[in-house]
């Protein structure tokens, strides 16, 4: 029988040994005390000689492999032995005439056992027959135990999921099984199938890089499934709607956000007055003057270059700063977020931006946008005034630093400088911060510059 | 269509048979005077005479010997041994001789014969006189299996055994000689290794061999009205040659297979069955192949035991269950 060449222990201060040169060639034949393999110590090299005879049936540790005393570094035994994984397989399970019984009545029952008619197997070949009330209610097939599911790390799916799996491009690793002890069966992949994939896990370069809507053109994405069976009970009929993929991007991102990035709002008011003068003369000169959200993209963009951690994120433990400054205007398609991107925005005019804004969110509202024009945002702007929504905070589109929302537009009483009461055209501007790259005097003097900004917008006309 | 008893059906194929061929003929414990253990041979005596329908001593290697030497000069012998208990007697005439002489000798001889005997528990016989012996004899090559289940499958396997040049075991059952079934008129025989699907289902195969093909039925109607599950019966109705085809495609679509048989687990037709399936169409199935198998032990007497002891519908289901889900 092969037994293991184990790592000598050469000198009593000796913890590992490297191998230099083995001196019998795997398959060659060795006696007891023949030269075997030159062994590198802490202190010297020295020659360790066989301590049996047979064949050198395999080497475990080839040369330069430095290995700690204890370690098998070869296998001896008999010529034609099977080497070291099938041996050891051999002495894990049936010996026959060595270990006797266990041994050799495991190695049958192992299949009998995985079917119904298990319990009559236990009587096996033993002509000595089982105690009756066990060995005789026999028929009853009973499922072999749960096999355990994690130990070598395997996923346990049956073998036609794992088929259909490959068919249809479904990740087993993020499924759970819902068949005997767990096990991933085909009808877990089919329906996991039909929901679509699960986005990437966040960490990879690609997946934070570019936020994961881009990689969803929007019409794809409206029309949730309804599910066909609604539930009653107090609430009444249940429809159940199935999220479509970028829903479920959304929330997972959303949920994500929310859960690991320390945020806090900053808010101001801003007194549109001047914005509003300006944006009357312009309707003079052009059809379609510039919005007072195009406005705030612009002064954003203007302050975010001077800001550059605004214009940044926080990851995996460093900030990233970005030489572009791509503004995102998040826009309400059908049943969906959308955050279409102004690239470099604070290199464009007014105009320009007002007009890309403008096709953006067309293309957003007919379902045209495609995922370049999505990607690549360094900030995001995000508008409900329309609503006559005062003022709201946002969640922090990851891994972006922060987000600036924007209110509505009214008029307030506000006191002025000689302490009059007046009604001025007030804007409220929250930006929401991720703590982690933004601090509070950070944030207060970037929102600060956009006030500045829109109070005296000729600098946006430029 | 005419309905008539299982044991009718085996009677009407002999008698059809006898008239058509000369050359076949019956030898058997108490199939003449008697009229046979199992009334299968009732009245050929007095149709065919005492050449044609012999009674022979308690002595069964000789009467399957006599059937080998017979068969060997050209003659179609059909023997009937009482049940297939007692067939352990002839096993040497059975597997040295009938299985093995025509590929002893190229071929320059065959033996046509036919092994007709019962088996089957449930009455209370005991260890020695309850068998089920399908896979003892699927084990040995030379030897064709017939487990016909219904009136008309024993009708048409038999008449189809008679004609075959090869040596045929024909295991009949017990309790199923007095189902009644359909047996068309003028019913040709039916070719071995053609599976018939009893039921159709989508969900699990279950294949149900000799009388388990009729347990495997009532699981099948059991799942559909208890669990939901629609499950595919396949009877196969010949187990050498097996028609594996039917049993694959079903699995294929199904994706879980269980087995029923009535004999002992180890070395059983299902273990058999369910290494082919798994060789064939491993990447076809959801679950392990589930075998439901009788106990693994020699009859009990006790009739509780006795029950305990082979299949039920009850097995069925929970085996069927056991590949959807634990248990």
């Amino acid at each position: 029988m092969a037994s293991d060449v184990l790592m000598p222990r050469l000198s009593d201060s000796m913890e590992e040994g490297t191998v230099l040169k083995w001196l019998v060639e795997a398959g060659g034949e060795v006696s007891r005390g023949q030269p075997l393999v030159e062994i590198e110590t802490d202190k010297a090299n020295m020659t360790y000689e066989a301590d049996s005879d047979g064949v050198l049936l395999e080497v475990l540790a080839q040369a330069g492999d430095t290995l700690p005393i204890g370690e098998p570094i070869a296998r001896i035994g008999q010529a034609g032995e099977a080497s070291s994984s099938a041996a050891a397989d051999a002495e894990g399970g049936a010996e026959p005439g060595e270990n006797g019984g266990p041994g050799r009545d495991g190695a049958p029952e192992v299949g009998a056992d995985a079917g119904p008619g298990q319990q009559q197997a236990h009587a096996d070949a033993a002509p000595v027959p089982e105690p009756a009330a066990t060995a005789v209610s026999a028929a009853a097939p009973e499922p072999p135990p749960p096999e355990a599911a994690g130990g070598n790390g395997r996923i346990k799916a049956s073998p036609v999921a794992r088929r259909v799996a490959g068919e249809l491009g479904v990740e087993l690793a993020q499924l759970e099984g819902t068949g005997p002890g767990g096990r991933i069966l085909k009808a877990d992949v089919e329906a996991a199938a039909i929901r679509g994939p699960v986005p990437h896990e966040e960490g990879s370069q690609e997946a934070t890089d570019e936020p994961p809507r881009e990689a969803i053109p929007p019409d794809v994405v409206t029309a949730p499934g309804v599910s066909a069976a609604p539930e009653t009970g107090a609430k009444g009929e249940v429809t159940v709607q199935e999220l479509t993929r970028l829903q479920r991007t959304v929330s997972r991102r959303m949920a994500e956000s929310k859960a690991t990035v320390p945020d806090f709002s900053l808010e101001l008011d801003v007194d549109m007055t001047l914005c509003i003068e300006l944006r009357d003369r312009l309707k003079e000169q052009v059809e379609r003057a510039p919005s007072y959200n195009d406005m705030v993209v612009k002064a954003a963009a203007l302050a975010l270059r001077e800001h550059p951690r605004v214009n940044g994120g926080y990851r995996d433990g460093r900030f990233e700063l970005y030489s572009k400054v791509n503004v995102g205007v998040a826009v309400a398609a059908r049943d969906a977020l959308v955050v279409p991107v102004v690239p470099d925005a604070d290199q464009k005019s007014l105009g320009e931006i007002s007009r890309q804004a403008r096709r953006l969110i067309e293309r957003v509202r007919d379902g045209e946008i495609t995922p370049p024009e999505l990607s690549g945002g360094t900030f995001t702007v995000s508008n409900l005034g329309m609503y006559g929504i005062e003022r709201f905070t946002a969640i922090i589109n990851t891994p972006q630093a922060a987000i600036l929302t924007v209110g509505a537009l009214e008029k307030k009483a506000t006191v002025d400088e000689r302490g009059r009461v007046v009604a001025r055209d007030m804007l409220t501007l929250t930006l929401v911060c991720d703590h982690r790259i933004l601090y509070g005097a950070d944030g207060a003097q970037f929102l600060a510059r956009v006030r500045e900004l829109l109070e005296r917008p000729l600098s946006l006309a430029l | 269509m005419p309905q008539m008893r299982y044991r009718e059906a085996l009677r009407l194929a002999l008698r059809e048979e006898m008239q058509a061929d000369e050359n076949v003929f019956l030898m058997g414990e108490d199939i003449g005077v008697f009229q046979g253990a199992f009334k299968v041979t009732q009245g050929l005596l007095q149709e065919f005479g005492e050449k044609r329908v012999r009674d022979t001593p308690i002595s069964e290697n000789t009467i399957v010997g006599m059937g080998v030497g017979a068969a060997m000069t050209g003659l179609r012998p059909v023997v009937e041994i009482m049940t297939v208990n007692f067939s352990l007697l002839a096993l040497d005439q059975i597997v040295n001789c009938a299985a093995s002489i025509r590929y002893m000798f190229g071929a320059q001889v065959s033996v046509p014969m036919v092994i007709r005997m019962p088996q089957g528990a449930g009455h209370q016989l005991g260890p020695t006189h309850s068998h089920s012996f399908e896979a003892l004899y699927l084990h040995v090559p030379g030897l064709l299996v017939a487990v016909p289940s219904t009136a008309a499958d024993a009708h048409g396997l038999l008449k189809a055994a008679i004609r075959d040049d090869n040596p045929v075991i024909f295991i009949e059952h017990e309790t199923l000689y007095g189902r009644r079934g359909e047996v068309p008129e003028n019913a040709e025989p039916i070719n071995f290794g053609e599976a018939v699907v009893r039921r159709e289902g989508s969900d699990v195969t279950i294949i149900g061999i000799s009388r388990m093909a009729e347990t495997a039925l009532k699981g099948a109607e059991q799942l559909a009205a208890e669990h939901a599950i629609e499950s595919e019966v396949i009877d196969p109705r010949t187990l050498r040659p097996l028609d594996l085809d039917t049993i694959l495609e079903s699995v294929r679509k199904t994706n879980r297979a269980v087995i029923v048989e009535e004999g002992w687990p180890h070395g059983g037709v299902g273990a058999n069955m369910a290494a082919l399936i798994q060789e064939q169409a491993f990447d076809w199935l959801d679950a392990p192949v589930a075998r439901v198998a009788g106990g693994d032990v020699p009859m009990p007497y006790s009739k509780p035991l006795e029950q305990a002891a082979f299949p039920h519908e009850e097995h069925v289901v929970s085996a069927a269950l056991s590949t959807f889900r634990d248990l």
